[in-house]
């Protein structure tokens, strides 16, 4: 057997979570980074318009000679002590800032033009610093401004933005998950239809598949059914010509045969053995060409069911024989056989155990562990080991008067074969043939 | 014996008939199932061949339909066909035995003369009546051990007498069992027949029931 594939469900569940797992973190992470950038910038511009009010309240004392500490308005964090918010003013002689540093000051990138910064506070904070350079009127010197505010601040909101991020892609990828549930079970509810409908045609439940699918299937649906019809067609038609054939053929040598019997012994003898060659190779042939073999769905058959004409045949011929027969054959035992097959095979064998039977002839049919066990007992003269090997070799038949004989059994053990089963013939308890017809419970092809 | 076979085969009937009526027995033929439905419901036969493959509609059908309207003459089915299905169809129509073409007519004798047994309730294929044995299967007719050198007429008779025995047989039923359907006779020519078979025989061996039939004597009423 081959490696089993992955199912149609297993391939595309598989499909979409990994586009799931795949594509929900990298826009996570995208947006994340596009979030934080346009977070730094407003924070940076906030920075920079904490700094413009800071400049504007800045005036230069022309009599004192010195920068007035300036009431910055609007930001009460200016004023409480390591609140991370802070301005600092350096200038050439002085450097005056926020009460919020306190006796700290922070350091002065040396460059002119507008410059942001990451630096760390008096407290150990990471701090976003704004300096820019101005030069006040009546001062000759520029002076530094500078303002900063902690980072954390920030970064809260980037932590919120983030959990809230996740949290709302982890809802997206079980929504999808469930969406893709759900369209697997409806998308794919027609396949999982044919799949049941096979079932019940390999069952027996239904002769053919429900064609009332979606357009991809009905194609397959139908060609499908058309294999089944012209499966049992064929097998039709060819046990209908070999029918016509035997009917054809058999006539006439059963004219010739008639005729033979008024021939002088030697002529008769000769003429009749050469009818016996063609009757054994019609029947042998046209068993062959009637018989249907294992099919693709085997259809279980209840077997009792299967063999009850036969048997009401073979009482019947019983009782006209004066002989006794016993029909064993318990009432749950199914098999996949084509029924004309089974009846051809038991039917064969149950025919020559009446035709040797001296009193009595039956069938007793077993489930055992590898398959069904007909055995066709008699109570006739028997055969010699050697003879039992021989007799089942086609056209051999061990009494020439008790025509076709050997051929009935070679005839149950080729159809056997063709269901990977076998035949056998016992010695009887009582002296008679028993024959051992083993089928398989699943027939597999032997031909 | 009188026996109506069911051939429509024309070659294969006048053979398997001839080689029939070499035997002694009376064999009427037709072709197709509406004539044999005419025959089997106007005549009087001791056993039927049918073949199962009749031009005209299925032997099986024939055959359902006459069980139906009661008619127990044994059946014996020529089949060409091998499916057991057919002969399994057969014997559920009411067939009473089957010989599958081609056959042997010893093989074809064999079971019709088994079946009359059957169908007159002899188990055994020797019937013995007084100092009478009839072997069925020989053909042949012993008194006190001796064969007995009969007609095909005589023999046919005596089949039906011993047969019978010890029921009385009619005048009526040894002409409809023992002549041809076109060529039933008087009832004087079988009073004929009959003192012919008591001349061989012994005068006593077969008794007159007036206005009844005749009957072999009852052996434990002559001892």
């Amino acid at each position: 057997m081959t490696q089993r594939r992955a199912t149609i469900h297993i391939r595309m569940l598989a499909g979409a979570c990994l586009m799931i797992l795949l594509v929900l973190p990298v826009s996570g992470v995208l947006l994340s980074y596009n979030f934080q950038q346009s977070i730094h910038t407003a924070f940076d511009e906030r920075l920079e318009s904490l700094l413009n009010v800071v400049l504007a309240s800045l005036e230069y004392d022309r009599v004192k000679g010195s920068l007035p500490p300036p009431d910055v308005p609007g930001e009460p964090r200016f004023s409480r002590i390591f609140s991370g918010w802070y301005w600092q003013v350096e200038g050439p002689e002085q450097t005056i800032a926020s009460r919020s540093l306190w006796d700290e000051r922070l350091s002065l990138a040396d460059r002119d033009s507008l410059v942001r910064h990451d630096a760390i506070g008096p407290n150990g904070d990471r701090l976003r610093v704004v300096q820019r350079q101005v030069t006040l009127p009546g001062m000759d010197q520029p002076i530094h401004v500078m303002v900063a505010a902690p980072l954390h601040s920030i970064q809260a909101e980037m932590d919120q933005f983030n959990q809230l991020l996740w949290v709302s892609l982890a809802v997206l990828a079980l929504i999808l998950l469930a969406g893709l549930a759900m369209q697997l079970h409806w998308g794919l509810a027609p396949l999982r239809s044919i799949q049941s409908d096979l079932a019940h045609v390999e069952n027996g439940d239904r002769d053919r598949l429900n064609t009332d699918l979606p357009a991809e299937l009905t194609g397959l649906a139908g060609a499908m059914n058309r294999v089944l019809e012209r499966d049992q067609s064929l097998i039709e038609r060819s046990r209908q010509t070999a029918d016509n054939l035997a009917h054809a053929l058999k006539t006439p040598i059963a004219v010739i045969g008639t005729l033979a019997g008024r021939l002088r012994d030697d002529q008769r003898i000769t003429l009749q053995s050469e009818i016996q060659r063609m009757d054994a190779a019609i029947r042998h042939h046209l068993s062959r060409a009637a018989a249907a073999g294992p099919s693709a769905l085997g259809t279980p058959r209840n077997l009792a069911e299967t063999l009850q004409p036969l048997i009401q045949g073979f009482e019947r011929l019983a009782q006209r024989r004066q002989l006794e027969c016993n029909f064993i054959i318990p009432e749950t035992i199914s098999v996949r056989t084509d029924p004309q097959d089974l009846q051809e095979m038991v039917g064969n064998l149950v025919d020559n155990a009446a035709k040797w039977a001296s009193q009595h002839f039956k069938l007793v049919v077993e489930q055992s562990t590898d398959g069904i066990l007909f055995r066709v007992i008699d109570d006739g003269p028997g055969m010699s080991a050697e003879a039992r090997a021989a007799v089942m070799e086609r056209g051999v038949k061990l009494d020439e008067s008790s025509a076709g004989s050997g051929l009935g059994l070679a005839i149950a053990r080729d159809l056997a074969a063709l269901y990977g089963g076998d035949l056998h013939l016992e010695q009887a308890e009582d002296g008679g043939i028993e024959a051992r017809l083993r089928l398989p419970d699943r027939p597999h092809s032997h031909d | 014996m009188k026996l109506l076979l069911v051939e429509d085969d024309q070659a294969l009937s006048r053979e398997l008939s001839s080689a029939l009526e070499e035997t002694g027995i009376i064999v009427e033929c037709t072709e197709t199932g509406s004539d044999a439905d005419f025959q089997v419901m106007t005549q009087s036969y001791d056993v039927i061949i049918l073949d199962l493959g009749l031009p005209d509609g299925n032997a099986v059908t024939w055959l359902e339909s006459w069980r139906h309207r009661g008619m127990d003459v044994p059946v014996l089915i020529l089949t060409a066909r091998e499916r057991w299905s057919d002969k399994a169809a057969g014997f559920s129509a009411g067939a009473d035995d089957y010989v599958t073409k081609p056959f042997e007519t010893a093989e074809v004798l064999f079971r019709l003369r088994a079946l009359v047994r059957r169908s007159h309730n002899h188990a055994h294929p020797q019937i013995q009546v007084g100092n009478l044995t009839l072997d069925t299967q020989l053909g042949q007719l012993t008194h006190c051990g001796m064969p007995v050198s009969l007609t095909a007429q005589e023999y046919r008779l005596m089949e039906r007498l011993m047969h019978a025995f010890p029921r009385i047989v009619s005048r009526q039923e040894l002409a409809e069992y023992t002549y041809e359907s076109d060529h039933e006779p008087d009832s004087n020519v079988i009073d004929v027949q009959i003192s012919r078979l008591r001349r061989k025989l012994g005068a006593t061996i077969i008794e007159t029931l007036r206005g009844r039939g005749y009957r072999l004597t009852d052996p434990g009423d002559t001892q």
